[in-house]
């Protein structure tokens, strides 16, 4: 049985997975399949479209859902964008990181996935200028008090090299180390402030 | 090894506390591109080294000095963290809490390996010390400094025994040298000087004196410049008096938290913090009888001056009322003198619970016996407090009762024998966030959550849940260590796994090492953090009810059962099934029910004399509480030496006891805590360890 469907109709879903997507706080994985169909679609209502050069009322239809579902696409992959642009910031700029989590990794398309290299790469460019004065990747959502700061350690994360010698972070250990070092330890969960 | 005389016996030529904390600043900036990991903190599991480690942690968070603080369960522990700290090339200053005194540090199994640079501070109540860690000088011997707390000064004698003992020259040496100028140090505590070790070389100076034995009254007393040898009689008076300093049990000095007070009194820098934790290093010594009530009271003293000191009353407010016991504002946070009672926890139990999970009147009242609970409530009848006023908690009684509660039970508990009801204490207002706790109460809450907060499941009361309260089943099962969870869920779901605990989840035997190693460094920091946030110290107040009344449950039965079997002199309770018995594999708690024991049958059992040399001994109730570990198949051991009078304590010779008894039967166990009267042992060699332990007893 053929599928009918109404123009639009998957634009709709796409756009209800976003919705779902902010209501939740999660990042969905990429729905390719959605977005194929809905191309195919297009490409289906432009061909409708082609020949005839009236307006009708036919034609003015068909010419909505057209601009519907790039609206729609659109619409899904800048949310998409966003998201991930702020999965960056508050991971820290730590690329790698993000990268090497399985479980968001499976979420991403591989054009995401480039997206985000080359934001990281413009973001570090950008960072390298003034890096002396300021280091915008560090969180902002606490101004710090203290030079120094107490942590505790959640996750081995090794041997860390700083400015003032290695430090050997172990689990189950408390540390007060100076804060610039280890900020982006604690951004990524290995270290928690106590 | 140098001692560091406390700062009142200080002068220009002999450093005292605040010159080792400078010297620990010093060595910190002066290298500034190594400072990262260069000063660490070991802290043994109790509550008074946890104390005496937050006060130096803030002090050196103060002064901006990166440390590490990290926490050490055992000996074995320590040996692990031994062989880890060799690799580190910056480490510059190592501090020990309560852990360590005993042994000899500078010999080459622990720190006699380590560079040159390292110091280490050793702050520890336990004593006796290592002889060689006190007095041995010399350029190895810097690197190691005790923090005395003047008993010292009272060690001449074995100090002179031991220099003689350890210098004792090769027979044609005429040298002459101070103490100072040692190159070579050796490090043995009490063994023979002949085995084969480098001497250095020394003439005795003209400080040693003759001992007064009659026997000597060959040797005359040298000069300087003359050549001598020990004779044989000065060297086995030298050698008795040095075993009778190891020999003569394990006791408490001044705790650690104290020392720790000291400094920052020194260093100008109390404040009521430093004094809380302070008092809760002192009460926790004296509510676990680790100090006699004279010692008590003389800290005591010190602490109300400075209680006074900082927090000063509103002159409309008498001292020592329970109405000075409120908080005045929000934000108070003062600590202020009360009276406390000898009851378990009493403000936030009912009276009768408190009065029963008590010891002292558990043992003056038998409380294990109907008619002893008769007893009880007879008393509190007499006192003109009705049952449904005793069955409410205590913040929900009559004003008027608790006021009066102190002079009834003056008045009318001597005719029950409970004599020593109160002894002045201190508490604390956390403004308007819960009612002001007590000193007592904050010591059991800790304690219970270095226990058993994670690992075990606890099951804790819900108030107004008993008689059927408005959710029937009136227990929630205790959730401990889990509030740092909730603070990282709330962080990003980038890296962030929800249940770190579960990193460590192995199914072979490490494993189980791993996970009990990691429940237990939990409970740890789980007590760290309640010494100084007031919600998860008075949640762990219900655990600390919940666990009294396991041991309540257990002693009674014990009691009831007759449990308790006299080997020779000692008592001896083996608990090897029960419901609470996975609860009582943890020494500490085993420890608390040995405690109780002790207290419940004070008066009901006769002293015997034990141990002490030549038969000298005082008399004393030996508790001997062995509890089957299921998992292991291990038993643990605790030797408990209860004194007869309430407020007195005993030196507790289990120790060296138990090491004996161990090698003359070769039984299989291990110390596993750094108290030497904790064993965990072999299923099988329990029996044939506690039958040599008893004919250890007697053969002294």
């Amino acid at each position: 049985m053929t599928d009918t469907r109404q123009f639009g109709d998957l634009a709709t879903q796409l756009i209800a997975e976003s919705r779902r997507s902010t209501l939740t706080d999660t990042l969905l994985k990429y729905n390719d399949n959605l977005v194929r169909s809905i191309i195919r679609e297009q490409r289906d209502l432009e061909k409708m479209t082609e020949n005839n050069q009236n307006v009708t009322p036919a034609m003015l239809i068909y010419q909505t859902t057209i601009v519907r579902n790039k609206r729609c696409l659109l619409a899904y992959h800048k949310h998409r964008m966003d998201r991930l642009r702020d999965m960056y910031w508050t991971a820290g700029g730590a690329l790698p990181h993000i990268l090497s989590n399985q479980d968001i990794r499976s979420k991403l398309s591989p054009h995401e996935v480039d997206f985000l290299r080359q934001y990281s790469t413009s973001v570090m460019d950008y960072r390298a200028g003034f890096s002396n004065e300021l280091d915008i990747t560090a969180s902002i959502t606490h101004p710090p008090k203290d030079l120094h700061v107490l942590v505790h350690v959640i996750r081995d994360c090794g041997i860390i090299q700083t400015e003032l010698g290695t430090i050997d972070f172990q689990k189950g250990q408390r540390f007060m180390v100076r804060r610039a070092d280890i900020e982006h330890l604690i951004v990524q969960g290995y270290l928690e402030e106590v | 090894m140098v001692f560091l005389p406390p700062p009142h016996l200080a002068s220009a030529s002999r450093p005292a506390y605040a010159e080792a904390y400078a010297n620990i600043l010093v060595a910190h900036r002066r290298s500034p591109l190594t400072s990262a990991s260069s000063v660490i903190i070991l802290v043994a599991p109790d509550v008074d080294a946890l104390c005496a480690a937050k006060i130096l942690a803030e002090l050196l968070k103060q002064d901006d000095v990166m440390h590490r603080i990290i926490p050490v369960s055992g000996l074995a522990d320590l040996e692990r963290m031994k062989d880890e700290l060799v690799t580190y090339a910056e480490l510059h200053t190592l501090i020990l809490l309560n852990m360590g005194a005993i042994l000899d540090l500078s010999s080459e199994n622990w720190f006699g390996q380590f560079s040159m640079k390292l110091t280490v501070h050793i702050i520890d109540s336990n004593r006796p010390q290592n002889l060689a860690n006190m007095f041995a000088g010399g350029e190895n011997g810097e690197r190691f400094v005790v923090w005395d707390d003047g008993e010292a000064e009272n060690m001449g004698e074995e100090r002179k025994a031991w220099e003689a003992l350890t210098y004792e020259p090769e027979p044609d040496s005429d040298e002459d040298s101070e103490l100072d100028d040692q190159d070579e140090v050796q490090s043995n505590e009490d063994d023979d000087p002949d085995d084969g070790e480098e001497f250095s070389e020394r003439g005795p100076s003209g400080k040693r004196r003759s001992l007064g034995d009659g026997d000597r009254s060959q040797e005359k007393r040298r000069k300087l410049d003359d050549s001598t040898r020990l004779s044989r009689e000065q060297r086995d008076a030298y050698h008795e008096l040095i075993a009778k300093y190891y020999g003569s049990g394990s006791w408490y000095g001044q705790s650690a938290s104290a020392t720790m007070y000291i400094l920052a009194t020194v260093l100008e820098r109390v404040d009521c913090d430093f004094l809380w934790l302070a008092i809760l290093g002192l009460t926790f010594q004296y509510t676990t009888a680790r100090i006699s009530r004279d010692t008590y009271d003389k800290y005591h003293s010190i602490y109300y001056d400075e209680v006074f000191r900082l927090n000063p009353l509103p002159p409309d407010v008498a001292a020592n009322t329970t109405d000075a016991i409120t908080a005045m504002s929000p934000d108070d946070l003062s600590v202020r003198a009360a009276e406390e009672l000898r009851f378990m926890l009493f403000r936030h139990w009912t009276l009768y619970d408190a009065m029963y999970h008590s010891s002292y009147v558990a043992g003056k009242l038998g409380i294990w016996k109907e008619r002893g609970r008769k007893r009880l409530t007879g008393l509190l009848a007499k006192m003109g407090f009705s049952i449904p006023q005793t069955q409410q908690p205590y913040a929900h009684m009559d004003l008027d009762l608790k006021h009066q509660l102190r002079a009834k039970l003056d008045s009318i508990a001597p005719e029950y024998g409970l004599v020593e009801l109160t002894y002045p204490s201190f508490a604390r207002c956390f403004g308007y966030r819960a009612s002001p706790l007590s000193a007592a109460d904050a010591v059991e809450a800790v304690g219970a959550l270095l226990d058993v907060a994670g690992g075990i499941r606890m099951e804790v009361e819900v108030e107004g849940a008993r008689h059927g309260g408005e959710w029937f089943g009136g227990g929630r099962l205790w959730e401990g260590g889990r509030n740092g969870e909730e603070k990282r869920e709330k962080r990003i779901e980038v890296g962030s796994r929800q249940k770190d605990g579960d990193d460590d989840v192995d199914t072979d035997v490490n494993g189980e090492e791993r996970k009990e190693r990691t429940w237990w460094v939990k409970n740890f920091w789980a007590a760290y953090d309640a010494l100084s946030d007031i919600v998860p110290l008075r949640d762990a107040l219900s655990l600390a009810m919940s666990l009294h009344r396991a041991i309540i449950r257990q002693g009674t039965s014990i009691i009831d059962k007759q449990d308790i079997r006299t080997m020779r002199s000692h008592r001896v309770v083996v608990l090897s099934k029960g419901p609470d018995l996975a609860l009582f594999a943890h020494p500490g708690v085993l420890a608390r029910l040995g405690l109780w024991l002790v207290d419940a049958l004070r008066d009901r059992l006769p002293g015997t004399k034990i141990g002490g040399l030549k038969g000298r001994g005082k008399k004393s109730l030996p508790f001997v509480v062995a509890c089957l570990n299921e998992r292991t198949q291990t038993y643990v051991v605790v030797g408990i030496m209860g004194a007869l009078d309430f407020g007195d304590v005993r030196r507790n010779e289990f120790g060296l006891a138990f090491i004996e008894a161990k090698q003359r039967c070769n039984a299989r166990s291990r110390h596993s805590t750094f108290d030497a009267s904790v064993l965990e042992i072999e299923q099988e060699d329990l029996k044939l360890f506690l039958e040599t332990l008893c004919e250890v007893g007697e053969g002294y």
